[in-house]
């Protein structure tokens, strides 16, 4: 444990699940594919993960106060899910200690969704869904699925999450949606759940992302600002870099 | 080094300074509900040659968009094309309801405001401002 950071379960956690993790980035497109995967399964809260180093913030659903970053669970699939901008000086550590927990449960992969930002998110109808993995062989549940991200930089918990991911053995897959760096983007999120269905054997319908888009973008404004202000912090736009060295 | 001693006045400034402070930041989310106005998210990306300005307008009623450039700032106005209601979307503790969308941003390099060109696409509205040397 690091920094204070507490895994809270209120259920035995099932060996073998594969975990998803929606954290607030770019586009904020896995917290809205997430948030969406997590009420159209129902997946049932298990628990959260608390730290002192947290700001101090609860979200009220239903009148009762949520941890801002919640567990859920059912059958094999579990979905980390953060409804707060993580502090740019707490991306690391949580991002590292959401990888050696899966790994003390023994989940067998961990599914990250995330964006990258693209600068004309503006004129492309449907975005592309890219991966990044975190060892080679995972190619294999992706081929014909999504293009792989072979070069470049990434920035953020998604970065960490697969670097960690790399060093421990645990396979790790990033899904990175085109996407507005600034701008809530439930079509990127649509496209996100379009690519996890395919890889997870999934039938969850979209169609409520694209047709409520608008309301979606209006209600997300204030955490894709607070997040914007993190990702300024942790240089998040150098994603945009190209790296000097090839190989 | 002897220290001043603080007045009744500091006292007040530093007080109200810090009033004003918390107000701002209260007032950060955006969401003004004296002028039943939102602030939206925006962007400016400086090119090589333009600016290029986009902001996030969902619900915007397209023919009521205004675009100004004053100096080095551009101003733009704008109407939801139904009012929205912070009730409808699950807040119960305030009764917030707006119209219009509003937001001064500053242009960081000289730009030639007649050729601006604008766009609208999906409630996003795109300010494109060649930049001059």
């Amino acid at each position: 444990m690091s920094e204070g950071m507490a895994f809270v379960e209120k259920v035995e956690i099932p060996k073998g699940s594969t975990l998803m993790v929606g954290l607030p980035d770019v586009g904020l497109v896995g917290v809205i594919a997430l948030s969406h995967i997590v009420s159209s399964l129902k997946m049932e809260e298990v628990g959260s993960i608390e730290s002192k180093m947290f700001p101090p913030i609860v979200v009220l659903h239903g009148g009762v106060p949520k941890p801002s970053i919640r567990i859920f669970a059912k059958g094999s699939l579990l979905a980390i899910l953060s409804e707060m901008a993580i502090p740019a000086s707490l991306v690391i550590p949580l991002a590292e200690e959401i990888v050696n927990w899966a790994s003390r449960k023994g989940v067998k992969l961990i599914l990250s969704m995330g964006g990258m930002a693209v600068q004309n998110r503006q004129d492309l109808d449907k975005p592309k869904v890219f991966s990044a993995i975190s060892e080679r062989g995972l190619e294999k549940h992706l081929n014909g699925i999504t293009e792989s991200l072979e070069e470049g930089y990434m920035v953020g918990a998604y970065a960490i999450i697969l670097k960690r991911c790399s060093e421990i053995g645990i396979p790790g897959i990033t899904l990175l949606a085109q996407t507005f760096f600034n701008y809530p983007d439930p079509e990127a999120a649509a496209a996100t759940i379009e690519v996890i269905n395919k890889i997870l054997n999934l039938n969850i319908d979209y169609s409520d992302l694209l047709r409520k888009g608008e309301e979606i973008r209006l209600r997300a404004k204030d955490v894709m600002r607070r997040t914007q202000e993190e990702m300024v912090r942790m240089n998040k736009a150098q994603e945009y870099d190209v790296p000097a060295i090839y190989g | 080094m002897e220290r001043r001693r603080r007045t009744l006045f500091d006292i007040l400034d530093e007080y109200f300074s810090r009033a004003e402070r918390i107000f701002e930041s209260a007032l950060e989310s955006g969401w003004d509900e004296f002028s039943s106005c939102i602030e939206p998210l925006s962007n400016v990306f400086v090119g090589t040659s333009d600016v290029i300005i986009t902001i996030d307008m969902p619900y915007v009623d397209r023919e009521s968009v205004r675009v100004g450039v004053h100096d080095d700032v551009v101003e733009v106005l704008a109407r939801t094309e139904k009012p929205i209601c912070l009730d409808e979307m699950g807040l119960r503790h305030r009764r917030g309801r707006f119209d219009s969308y509003h937001t001064v941003l500053r242009i960081p390099v000289p730009v030639d405001k007649e050729r601006m060109e604008t766009r609208l696409k999906r409630g996003i509205l795109e300010i494109r401002l060649p930049r001059v040397a």
